[in-house]
């Protein structure tokens, strides 16, 4: 078992994702947001301002006239595509490192994380969810918790092994019977230092909706279910493989169902190009 | 030459020394042939079981689905001079996540699928090595025929 002091000693090494990164998404998911007011977050961080022009200005986006500034990206390229590169371009640093106990080599859990993150945008596409880039965030930093939690699960891995496999444990709950806490509630405790939206937080918490009080909440059954089909596509699993619990009346919840499943996993293949391309990007 | 099957991809071979790898399979179904007389073999990586879904996407991308997928391998093969009275076939995937029933488990479907092909096409499977909750990954050396397999957690192992 792990102490809390202990935790918050290690989340405090992490490197965390800037602040501006909460005032966007706190503006970008209001109905009344104008671009002026995204542009002014973004411009005023010189570092954030140069990543995202070096971005846009990149061949991905084939534009004819180079941006020049924050506002000429965003007009551009749109409210939404400008959410998204600041957080890629600032939360890959924090997930692309290898994670040795949930058997994950360097830059594996980045991709599973950006996969995550496109596989819920096109879920909130499809059951028109408002806060979409709050979706897009969460699905992108749900699993940052297993960057602390890596060196427990390393050292406690054949126990939890033995709880997976012999057991008919799921992989967070054989987490908080060791070590005392799974990732999921971890990664709720760092977006919460870092001061990101009591949403965001309780999604983070909830992922593997080991809460059965909360199924009907449509966000995080979405952050949820793009999780799931991560797993089923074989993107960024490892150790710890597909052994989560699948909650099927989530789905209906949604209004999803099996062909939308496969509709959602085609779509995904099929941009994969682009996919690929994104993450060399960023 | 390590040749890599991507998702929704498929690559033959006869050139020894050559391995065909894919990766991370989960509930998508790998499957490897090999003849070993002819030296040649295959693996197709499929995600989904039916090209009804969506026919376009079918057409641009075949591998994606068991029914426009599995033939396209075999023919591979035998363009290799490979037989299928020979063949050597091998299944793996179609994992599951805990507790997935019903239509929504895409993994049992996969490989129902597949199933439902080989009979119908009288080709019988000589090794299987489906469902779980575990990923794996699978590697065909095309020298010898051997098929290595890895899932998460453990040590590659040869079959």
């Amino acid at each position: 078992m792990i102490s809390l002091q202990e935790l918050i000693k290690e989340i405090k090494n992490l490197e965390p994702v800037p602040a501006v990164v909460n005032q966007l998404l706190a503006s970008a998911d209001d109905p009344h947001c104008s671009m002026t007011t995204i542009s002014d977050i973004v411009q005023y961080d010189p570092a954030i301002t140069a990543n995202l022009i070096r971005t846009c200005n990149s061949a991905y986006f084939g534009l004819s006239n180079p941006v020049e500034s924050v506002r000429d990206a965003v007009s551009l390229l749109g409210m939404d595509q400008i959410v998204e590169l600041v957080l890629l371009n600032n939360s890959r640093k924090a997930l692309s490192k290898k994670q040795k106990g949930y058997g994950l080599d360097k830059g594996a859990m980045w991709r599973y994380s950006v996969s995550s993150a496109l596989i819920a945008r096109g879920i909130s596409q499809k059951t028109d969810a408002e806060n979409h880039n709050t979706l897009f965030t969460a699905a992108l930093l749900k699993d940052i918790g297993k960057t602390v939690l890596d060196r427990f699960v390393t050292n406690a891995f054949d126990k939890i092994t033995h709880l997976v496999k012999d057991e008919g444990y799921s992989f967070s709950e054989a987490e908080k019977q060791l070590i005392g806490i799974d990732h999921a509630e971890l990664g709720a405790m760092i977006v919460k230092i870092w001061k990101f939206s009591p949403t965001m937080v309780k999604i983070i918490r909830h992922h593997h909706l080991s809460d059965e009080n909360l199924r009907n909440d449509r966000d995080i059954a979405t952050v949820y279910l793009a999780d799931c089909i991560c797993m089923m596509m074989g993107i960024g699993v490892g150790a710890d493989g597909l052994a989560y619990r699948f909650h099927g009346d989530v789905l209906q919840n949604l209004n999803i169902n099996s062909d939308d499943l496969s509709h959602i996993i085609a779509d995904f293949t099929f941009n994969m190009k682009k996919f690929e391309t994104l993450l060399q990007l960023v | 030459m390590n040749i890599v099957v991507g998702v929704s991809d498929m690559k033959v071979s006869n050139t020894p020394g050559d391995t065909i790898t894919t990766y991370s399979l989960g509930s998508c179904i790998g499957l490897a042939v090999f003849d070993p007389v002819a030296k040649a073999g295959g693996m197709l990586h499929y995600m989904l079981p039916e090209s009804k879904l969506d026919r376009e996407k079918a057409a641009a991308r075949p591998f994606m689905f068991a029914d426009t997928g599995i033939p396209r391998l075999f023919k591979s093969v035998y363009r290799l001079d490979a037989l299928k009275k020979r063949m050597e076939v091998s299944v793996f995937g179609g994992a599951q996540i805990l507790d997935q029933n019903g239509f929504f488990n895409i993994g049992k479907r996969n490989h129902m699928a597949l199933k439902k092909i080989f009979f119908k096409n009288k080709v019988l499977i000589t090794h299987e090595d489906v469902g779980g909750n575990v990923n794996r990954t699978i590697r065909l050396d095309i020298s010898t025929g051997s098929i290595f397999v890895k899932t998460s957690g453990s040590r590659e192992v040869k079959i």
